[in-house]
């Protein structure tokens, strides 16, 4: 037995050009999914009634299951709904694209010697892209919410500084205590600041990875036995496209929520 | 440059190329996957999420309103229900009060019809009475009148002519008074 392992690359290939433009395969996987919501969106949005037909019902089946457990993060149906243009795109997105690529051709149709599908989150700029997309909207929600001051207060908090040189009047004791609290919550505030960064990184990266070694893991598989072998670690493929998405969406989901909640001392102070 | 050297390239530069670079990074395709998220998020917020969240929305709306205008219609119609029992119970009670003042002034009637026709009965038999005791009269008198004549006859034939228009009179009012008695 002499099968040829086409093992994936970390970089998309590029399996034709555009001019200037490289046009990746997995690209390629984005597209077809794009068509395929496009497609599944028209007949929806065509035949959407009080009284839904097969297709209606399925799909708000599906988005209802899928808002009852964004509700139990959010903790409000208001706040899921506002968070859906995002959190739904990511967790659709992310689920079709991975099941995508367990489309026979996948990793078997070539063109020169480069596959013409792969899943899109083999792609390292998607993950990237997605995963900027979630810090950042969190960060706008955040903006609209609760205010652009008080949000970057959370990263900031130069007014507690402040605020603590006033305790000296209470006693020198109790002002130090104050101002030494207070640097080390502006020291926590600027890591905080490192972990948006860090939620980038470990977002892309979680997919990327595991979507990334699922599809290495099945081309071996495949590449070494064609047949009936392969078959489990594809239905395992199917979970984990399953699970990253939900991963990726609740992660989503928690730092929309955390961004737009209230810092707890300036909900004491609205109190008072 | 062709695929294959492309990809040749990408192979034997991994090791001299930065981190981002052989984890696949490039700002060309970043920005594309950019676009390609942007372009589902789009179709998938107007074309599906957004049409099939509002519709489940209003059909939670309308199933609450029909709920509540279901509960709002039972209270009705038990209102309603109370209240056609009641007036049910109050047409009886007037009914029952109106059958019983009819028994009452029925049975009233009757006593005084009883009571008139007795005396009616009484004033004709009263009537009768007296019409008998006129009649009686009146016969006595025609009988009396005619026993006078026939008297008058009788003595005539047997005395002949021999007695005077006194004895006559004695004779007759002699018998008139026997008779009386």
């Amino acid at each position: 037995m002499s099968a040829e392992i086409h093992i994936p690359t970390l970089a998309p290939e590029a399996v034709f050009h555009i001019g200037n433009l490289n046009i990746t395969n997995t690209m390629v996987n984005a597209w077809l999914a794009i068509v395929i919501f496009l497609i599944l969106g028209i007949f929806i949005k065509r035949s959407i009634s009080l009284k839904p037909g097969k297709l209606q019902n399925a799909s708000e089946f599906f988005l209802d299951t899928l808002l009852g457990y964004f509700d139990q993060v959010t903790g409000d149906r208001k706040k899921t709904i506002r968070f859906l243009p995002i959190v739904g795109a990511i967790f659709f997105f992310i689920l079709l694209s991975n099941w995508l690529g367990l489309l026979p051709g996948t990793g078997s149709i070539t063109v020169g010697h480069n596959m013409l599908l792969r899943p899109a989150n083999t792609d390292l700029n998607l993950t990237l892209a997605m995963a900027l997309v979630s810090v950042i909207g969190s960060h706008l929600y955040a903006f609209a919410t609760i205010g652009v001051f008080t949000h970057l207060g959370k990263f900031v908090q130069i007014k507690n500084v402040f605020k603590s040189f006033k305790k000296f009047k209470n006693g020198i004791g109790e002002g130090f205590i104050a101002v030494f609290a207070a640097i080390i919550e502006f020291g926590v505030g600027l890591i905080e600041i490192v972990s948006e960064v860090a939620k980038v990184v470990s977002l892309s990266l979680r997919l990327f990875g595991n979507i990334f070694a699922g599809e290495i893991l099945i081309s071996v598989i495949s590449a070494l036995v064609a047949a009936f072998v392969p078959t489990p670690f594809m239905l395992l493929e199917i979970l984990v496209g399953v699970i990253q998405a939900t991963v990726f969406a609740m992660l989503t989901l928690v730092y929309m929520t955390v961004a737009t909640s209230v810092p707890h001392g300036d909900e004491e102070e609205a109190h008072h | 440059m062709t695929e294959e050297t492309l990809n040749t390239h990408e192979e034997t530069g991994v090791a001299e190329q930065s981190l981002p670079a052989s984890l696949g990074l490039n700002a060309q395709l970043f920005v594309f996957q950019l676009i390609n998220f942007t372009v589902v998020a789009i179709i998938l917020w107007f074309l599906i999420l957004k049409p099939l969240t509002k519709t489940l929305a209003e059909r939670k709306k309308m199933i609450d309103d029909s709920i509540d205008n279901a509960k709002e219609i039972e209270t009705n119609l038990a209102l309603s229900e109370k209240e056609y029992q009641d007036k049910l119970k109050e047409a009886k009670a007037e009914a029952n009060k109106v059958i019983e003042k009819a028994h009452t002034e029925a049975k009233q009637l009757g006593e005084d019809m009883k009571v008139k026709a007795k005396s009616e009965v009484e004033v004709i038999v009263d009537q009768a009475k007296k019409s008998i005791q006129t009649e009686k009269v009146q016969m006595m008198e025609e009988i009396r009148q005619e026993s006078a004549t026939l008297i008058v006859t009788a003595l005539e034939k047997i005395l002949n002519e021999k007695m005077d228009g006194k004895i006559d009179k004695k004779i007759i009012e002699d018998s008139l008074a026997s008779l009386k008695k």
